[in-house]
Parts: structure tokens; C-alpha cells; sequence
């Protein structure tokens, strides 16, 4: 009885340290966030206030936060189902070369991204690609790894049968993959579209990179920020702002992952 | 709802080039309101009939009619089946109601009307009140009655049962057994299933196909096929165990057993005789058609298998009996063996074929 006690305890404590030391590097930028002045030996901020606020939505927050969210969306609708489709064929092992066609698309894992950017910049710019297309292009084929991988192991757990028993009592093929394949692969179709929204709402090389500057996104805003001395608060509103709008998602996909495994 | 009449005609499949046919120029009739079953052991081609039947693949050769259509190139949502597999496939996305409501939906029938139908589907596979609950809080048995009952909701013109009840207990199975009669009786549904148990066949099939390596190898009713079954191969498929090797000689089989008079004119030459373990008796020694020494006794339940082994003119053979119900024989006892007339059977002797080891591409694509 007394190790069960024990171990529950255990349990407990690993469980609030984690916690603590995922939730620890918040504090200090909460604490930046809404303090006007804040000089070193004080424990607390000496002046309370929205300096950071102000200064950071005149620096072009609100903007840049919906330009993040509209690429990271474009990347997770386009690279969702890519992704889906390349798991479902990698999964049926019916592609030849399999292991070979995987390889290519994890590849973006493997090369240095800033290679690659500054590689296919030139190339991109030769073929008068425009600049916003071609970051949207790259951060897609960069998150085909996660959407691929994710989508494979969710379609080899599936079975086809529920297909085959749908068409056979009278479902069409799009009925079937709408009331039957999209509601039994809505967990993992969310993760991968989750990912695929962190990948191009996080991203900075790319957008740097093949941006060439005018698609000016929060990593970029934080990033120019951060290297400026003196604005404290308002980089700590930046990274809030960079933080939140990933972990709220996270939140809704967590709850539809739990929905899906009822 | 009363079913239609299936019709398939030299139905070939071959799944990929160079791969041996998994169904070879197969042919069965299934009449409108009929139960017949495929019988087959595990990659004979069985399932592949269901599927080509149900259009979930393409035929390579030959037709699917049903009342006379031909229905090459139907889509399997216009071919007016249902199928049950062996898995219940449940959609766990949905509960058990709107399981049994899908087909109904998925024709465009509004939601209300689709669930009061699925209620009185529920109804008839004694599962009333299940309907709130979801697809994955049953049980294995109620889980396959649910999927009988969508299957049956969609009102299909041929039901198909792929090894549906293979994966039941005993005494499960035996209940579904009597479902399925009982649903027979009030729906007369056509139905076409498939199985690798030849009790299971003897129970709830009119008529039988049996079927190995893509082949059909004889079709009747299960009592002709236990008595006359055309081969080796057919008396194995459904239970034989009796296998005496000898030669017919004026209508007589010759063997260790001695020389047997046959019920049917058989021609000349080498010939094995089966006889089913439960027609052969055993009788206290030098009564019966010839006397041997027991070697082996197996319980099950109440009767008994026997083995007994006949020492006569050119060797040694086995033969197989069941005992009454609770009799016992010691083994080591010699005793006689009563092979009624009209039992004995003999089928050609094998051509010596050599064991050809399963090919890997088709190891794979079977445990696919």
C-alpha cells in the first residue's frame, strides 16, 4: 500500500517539475511584457504598464502576427493533404522503390535549410517566381517530412475494410472518404496540420532568405527586435505573441485527438 | 426484402503478372432466396469471389449477374450488395443506430426515417436498445450482430458473409447459426458465404462450392459431397480422415482392409477408399468387415474417435471410427469395424505431385 502511495507521489512530483520546466521560461518574459521599467537589482519590475504593447503594435505586431498565421495556414492546407496522399501510398506499399521515395522526402530534415534557401533563391529568382509563392513553396516541401510521416503510420493502423464495407452498403468513393476515411483519420490529419502550421508560422531562414525582406512575418519582427538593445518589453510582448496563438492550437488538436481515441 | 438470383461465370482473377490466378474460371449459381457456401481452406480463393462479386475488384475474366444483369463495371455502391466481413468493421466514429442507418443515409434517406429503420433492424438481430450505445462498447458477438443488421438494413438483393462468423467462440457462433435461420425464414434473403469450416457450411448452407487454389473442385449439397466427395482433396476439406489405399477389381476395392464390395459401379484400377468416421463402427472382433488393433483413442465430449489399424494382405492401413455415445475401447484391444455398404466411397488415387513451397510474393499478398 505504502509503494503504491509512494509511487503515485513520484509520479506527482515528475509530473509538476516537468511542468515547472516547460512553464519556467514564460515567467520572466510574462514579467517583461507588462514592466515599463525594470533596471537590474529589483526582483520585480519597478513600473507596471503597456509600453511593450504599444511599441510593439507600432513596430507592425498586428500585421506580422496575420501574415504568420495566413503562411502557416497555406502551408498546413497544402502540405496536409500532400502529406496524406504520399502516407496513404507509402503506406499500401504498392509504391516501387518505397524506402527510396521516403528517403527524398524526409530529405528536408537532413539538408541544411540555409543551403537550401540561398540555393533555390537563385533558382527561384531566375524562374520570376514571386517572392511570397516561393517562400510558401519551400516551407511546404519543408513540412512534407512531418505531414508524410505522420499520415504513414496513421494509414498503416488504418483499415481498409471500413472503405470496402462503406462502398459495398451503397457509399460513392468521395461519400465514403467524407462520413468514413476523413472522421476515422481526423486526429492525425490534425497533427499533421499542426505541424505544418509550426513549421511555416516558425520558420525565419526562408522568409528571410527568399522573402528578400518585404514578407515581414513575427520571427522576422521578433528577430530584428531582439539584435535592437533597449526594448525589452516590447521583444517579450513579440515572443508572447509568437507563443500563444501554437499553444492554443495545440490545445484544440490535443481535444480532437482525444475525441478521435474514444 | 427478398433477395435476387446471383449468377457467376468463369470468374478469373489474377492479381498482378506473373502471379499464379487466385481464381480460375470459377462458376456458381445461387438461386434467389438460397444460402450457399464457398468452402475452402485459407488462401483457396475464397474471399476473392466475395470481392469480385461486390465489385471491390475487377474480374480479369468471366461475369457477375444478378437477376440476369451482367454487372461488369457496376460500382459496388450500385451493385445492391451487402457484405459482412470477418472483422465487424463497426464505424466507430458513429454509434450502433446510425451503423445500421448508414446505408440508408448514404442513399439520401433523411436522418429520422434512417434511424427509426435501423431501430427495427435492431430489433430483429435481438439487440433492441443497443442503439445509443457506441460502436465500441459491445461485445465480439453483439459487434457481428450489428453488422448483420447493417448489412440487412441495406436491403441488399445477395448478402455476402466472408468467414463472418470465423472469429466467434463456440458457443457464439452456434447462436449466430440460428440468427442467420431465423432471419432466413423472415427475410428469405440470397446469400452467398464463405468458409473454411465444413460444419459451419453443413449448418447453414443449401448448396456448397468447394474450392482450392483458385479451383472449383465440386459443388452439391453438403450431405452428397460427405458421401461422394469427387477427390481427395474434397474428403480432406470437409473432415475425412479414413484414407485406405488398393486397387478396384470387379467392382470390388482391394486393400489391407480385404476386398469390399462398392455401392456403385467404379472402373478398374488403383483407388482410395474413404469412408466417414461416423458411419464406420466398432464391433467386438470377427463381426464386422474386418478386424484391426485400436492404436489410438481421442475423446470429444461424449463420443469418442477411434483409430484403428487393419493389418492384412499387403500392408498396414488406419481407419478411423466414432464410438456411441459414451462407449470406450482400451486401446491395444482388438476389435472389428463395421463399414456399411453404402458409405464406402472411392475416389482416384493422388498423382504423385511433389510439395510446391508457397512462393514469397504470394506468402506476402495472402497475409496482406
Amino acid at each position: 500500500m505504502s509503494t503504491v502511495r509512494i509511487a503515485l507521489a513520484a509520479s506527482r512530483t515528475g509530473r509538476g517539475l516537468l511542468a515547472l520546466w516547460l512553464v519556467l521560461p514564460v515567467v520572466p518574459l510574462l514579467l517583461w511584457a507588462f514592466a515599463d521599467s525594470w533596471a537590474f537589482p529589483a526582483l520585480l519590475p519597478q513600473d507596471w504598464g503597456t509600453r511593450g504593447l504599444t511599441e510593439a503594435s507600432a513596430a507592425g505586431a498586428g500585421g506580422a502576427l496575420a501574415r504568420s498565421t495566413l503562411l502557416g495556414a497555406a502551408v498546413a492546407l497544402l502540405a496536409t493533404p500532400l502529406g496524406a496522399m504520399a502516407g496513404r501510398a507509402l503506406a499500401s506499399r504498392q509504391v516501387p522503390g518505397s524506402t527510396a521515395v521516403l528517403a527524398v522526402l524526409l530529405s528536408p530534415l537532413v539538408l541544411p535549410p540555409f543551403a537550401v534557401a540561398l540555393g533555390l533563391d537563385v533558382l527561384l529568382l531566375r524562374l520570376r517566381v514571386p517572392a511570397t509563392l516561393g517562400v510558401v513553396v519551400l516551407l511546404v516541401v519543408a513540412a512534407l517530412p512531418y505531414t508524410t510521416i505522420t499520415m504513414r503510420a496513421a494509414y498503416a493502423a488504418h483499415d481498409r475494410g471500413f472503405e470496402d464495407e462503406a462502398r459495398v452498403l451503397g457509399a460513392t468513393r468521395w461519400r465514403t472518404v467524407r462520413s468514413v476515411q476523413l472522421p476515422l483519420l481526423a486526429p492525425a490529419l490534425a497533427g499533421a496540420a499542426f505541424l505544418a502550421f509550426l513549421v511555416g508560422w516558425s520558420d525565419y531562414i526562408v522568409t528571410v532568405l527568399v522573402g528578400g525582406g518585404r514578407l515581414t512575418t513575427l520571427p522576422l519582427l521578433l528577430a530584428s527586435a531582439a539584435s535592437a538593445t533597449g526594448n525589452d518589453a516590447q521583444v517579450a510582448v513579440l515572443s508572447l505573441t509568437s507563443i500563444l496563438p501554437p499553444v492554443a492550437l495545440l490545445a484544440v488538436v490535443g481535444s480532437l485527438g482525444r475525441r478521435g481515441r474514444r | 426484402m427478398s433477395g435476387g438470383t446471383l449468377a457467376l461465370t468463369g470468374l478469373t482473377r489474377v492479381h498482378g503478372p506473373g502471379q499464379a490466378p487466385a481464381l480460375e474460371d470459377f462458376s456458381l449459381d445461387v438461386p434467389a432466396g438460397s444460402c450457399v457456401a464457398i468452402l475452402g481452406p485459407s488462401g483457396s480463393g475464397k474471399s476473392t469471389v466475395l470481392r469480385l462479386t461486390a465489385g471491390l475488384d475487377e474480374p480479369t475474366a468471366g461475369t457477375v449477374r444478378v437477376d440476369g444483369a451482367d454487372l461488369s463495371g457496376v460500382v459496388p455502391e450500385r451493385r445492391g450488395m451487402a457484405m459482412v466481413f470477418q472483422r465487424p468493421l463497426l464505424f466507430p466514429h458513429l454509434d450502433v443506430r446510425d451503423n445500421v442507418a448508414f446505408a440508408d443515409r448514404v442513399r439520401g434517406m433523411p436522418r429520422r426515417a434512417a434511424r427509426a429503420r435501423a431501430e427495427e433492424f435492431l430489433e430483429l438481430v435481438q439487440l433492441r436498445g443497443y442503439g445509443d450505445r457506441p460502436a465500441r462498447a459491445l461485445s465480439g458477438g453483439q459487434e457481428q450482430r450489428v453488422a448483420l443488421a447493417r448489412a440487412l438494413a441495406a436491403q441488399p438483393r445477395v448478402l455476402l458473409l466472408d468467414e463472418a462468423f470465423s472469429a466467434l467462440d463456440a458457443a457464439l457462433r452456434e447462436e449466430m447459426h440460428e440468427l442467420l435461420a431465423d432471419l432466413r425464414m423472415r427475410l428469405d434473403p440470397t446469400i452467398l458465404l464463405v468458409t473454411h469450416d465444413h460444419a459451419e457450411a453443413d449448418a447453414l448452407a443449401d448448396a456448397v462450392a468447394v474450392l482450392d487454389e483458385g479451383r472449383l473442385l465440386q459443388e452439391g449439397t453438403m450431405r452428397s459431397l460427405y458421401a461422394r466427395p469427387a477427390s481427395l482433396a474434397v474428403s480432406r476439406l470437409l473432415g475425412g480422415r479414413t484414407e485406405v489405399a488398393g486397387v478396384v477389381r470387379d467392382g470390388r476395392h482391394v486393400s489391407p482392409l480385404g476386398a469390399l464390395a462398392l455401392p456403385e459401379r467404379v472402373a478398374d484400377g488403383p483407388g482410395v477408399l474413404v469412408v466417414r468416421h461416423e458411419a464406420a463402427a466398432v464391433t467386438p472382433p470377427a463381426e464386422g468387415d474386418c478386424t484391426g488393433t485400436v492404436v489410438r483413442l481421442r475423446r470429444r465430449g461424449l463420443r469418442a474417435l477411434v483409430t484403428v489399424e487393419v493389418t492384412g494382405d499387403g500392408g498396414t492401413a488406419s481407419v478411423h471410427a466414432e464410438l456411441g455415445p459414451g462407449e470406450e475401447v482400451p486401446t491395444g484391444a482388438t476389435v472389428g469395424l463395421a463399414l456399411p455398404v453404402a458409405d464406402r466411397w472411392v475416389v482416384a488415387a493422388p498423382t504423385v505431385v511433389p510439395e510446391q513451397p508457397a512462393s514469397p510474393a504470394e506468402e506476402v499478398s495472402r497475409r496482406r
